[in-house]
């Protein structure tokens, strides 16, 4: 299937994926999903192929019981999307047409992480702040402490220390049957289900340990969504432009610290990259360089990543808005005017 | 004059390139589809004719994007 076209009511999943698959009756019942992807690079980290085939076992009883079933599987259906299909977007309307160019077919294809990037910009061209859950899409299950084991559905593999799945009293080797009540036949339906939580929730479990079956319950924390990491998704590049002006930034390592004296408390957020080309040059018109030093970001307050900068800039500055940022470059400090967009 | 000449010449030559890049991501597509179809197992992006050889047969479906 392409993205053109694309009935967004029925098939909702993350964007920033070079795969992904549903498992579906013919009455559009959704039975689950496939595909989850958490680097840039590697993209197979937490998929394989014994995962699928997996999933695709799992799916299969699931249609067995079909529709004895069907109440479990109701959740797996997201809300009616604003946008019916990915070209009434207003950043994508005009440039793509629910049907590809018989003449240039690549051309007109449209690409999922552009689906992804168009649902933000509907907020911030409106000058709104992107909502946690648009700007935090799909959370990882490493977000409550999970990680799970891409051969096989969602089974434990290791449980963080001091997280909401260690407070619950979640163990390695656990396989999660369920959440909120849905079947589970992959780490992505896992995601679904984290995607779909709330700011605040207790997410119900029914896990399998040994021969046992158990009930737990998963309370999670204020905020919890937004411990997760984005920098690795095709869609921060726009996040970037509107935000750093073109910067792509990253925490500084211990070692660079000690050798410019700045603790490893203190934000320190290396300059990695200066875009410069058009709205990705803003920053490179603002004087920033390749190298800087990041050291002070209105209401960035501590060590942070690349993504806390993100998510504090996009929850609190509008479109427009300039910020002055604080720089450090070869043990000078400077004060540079950045013009968000 | 002769600089103005070799930037022509250049900005010609990225412009090919990237024609010829197009072309080349215009065939792949063509090309998928043309493999997909004839092995019978898929259905290329064509939903509706999907989910009737579902009903029909009464097997799910497997819905992939990639």
């Amino acid at each position: 299937m392409q993205a053109n076209g694309l009935d967004l009511s029925l098939f909702q999943f993350d964007f920033d994926l070079t795969f992904a698959a549903f498992f579906l009756n013919a009455d559009k019942t959704i039975y689950g999903r496939f595909g989850t992807r958490s680097d840039q690079k590697d993209a197979m980290r937490e998929m394989s192929m014994e995962g699928f085939a997996n999933a695709l076992e799992g799916a299969l009883q699931i249609h067995s019981r079909f529709p004895s079933n069907r109440k479990t599987l109701a959740g797996k259906r997201g809300p009616t999307s604003r946008y019916r299909v990915p070209e009434l977007f207003p950043s994508l309307n005009g440039r793509f047409t629910a049907k590809l160019s018989k003449q240039q077919p690549a051309r007109s294809c449209m690409h999922c992480h552009m689906v992804g990037a168009a649902m933000r910009k509907v907020y911030r061209s409106s000058r709104k702040p992107i909502p946690e859950d648009v700007l935090f899409p799909w959370p990882l299950p490493s977000v409550v402490g999970l990680r799970l084991d891409p051969k096989h559905m969602a089974t434990v593999k290791e449980v963080a220390r001091g997280s909401a799945a260690e407070r619950a009293g979640l163990r390695s080797g656990d396989q999660l049957l369920s959440l909120s009540g849905q079947p589970l036949l992959s780490i992505a339906d896992v995601q679904w289900v984290l995607h779909r939580t709330r700011a605040t929730d207790r997410v119900s479990a029914r896990v399998r340990r040994g021969t046992r079956e158990l009930d737990i319950e998963l309370a999670l924390k204020p905020g919890w969504r937004s411990g997760g990491d984005i920098s690795w998704r095709t869609t921060t590049w726009d996040l970037r432009r509107m935000a750093t002006g073109g910067l792509v930034l990253e925490d500084l390592a211990d070692a660079q610290r000690l050798k410019t004296k700045l603790g490893t408390r203190n934000l320190a957020l290396l300059v990695k990259h200066v875009g410069q080309y058009g709205e990705h040059a803003v920053a490179k018109r603002a004087g920033f360089q390749k190298g800087d030093i990041i050291v002070e970001v209105p209401g960035l307050r501590g060590r942070s990543s690349e993504t806390d900068y993100l998510a504090r800039i996009l929850a609190s500055k509008m479109r427009g808005d300039s910020i002055m940022i604080g720089v450090l470059r070869r043990g000078r400090r400077l004060e540079l005017r950045l013009r968000l967009q | 004059m002769r600089l103005r000449l070799m930037r022509t010449v250049l900005i010609v030559a990225a412009m090919s390139v990237v024609g010829m890049a197009q072309n080349k991501r215009d065939d792949a597509v063509r090309k998928d589809r043309e493999t997909v179809e004839p092995a019978g197992k898929w259905i290329y992006n064509d939903l509706p004719r999907g989910l009737a050889e579902a009903k029909r047969s009464g097997r799910p479906v497997l819905v992939v994007f990639r």
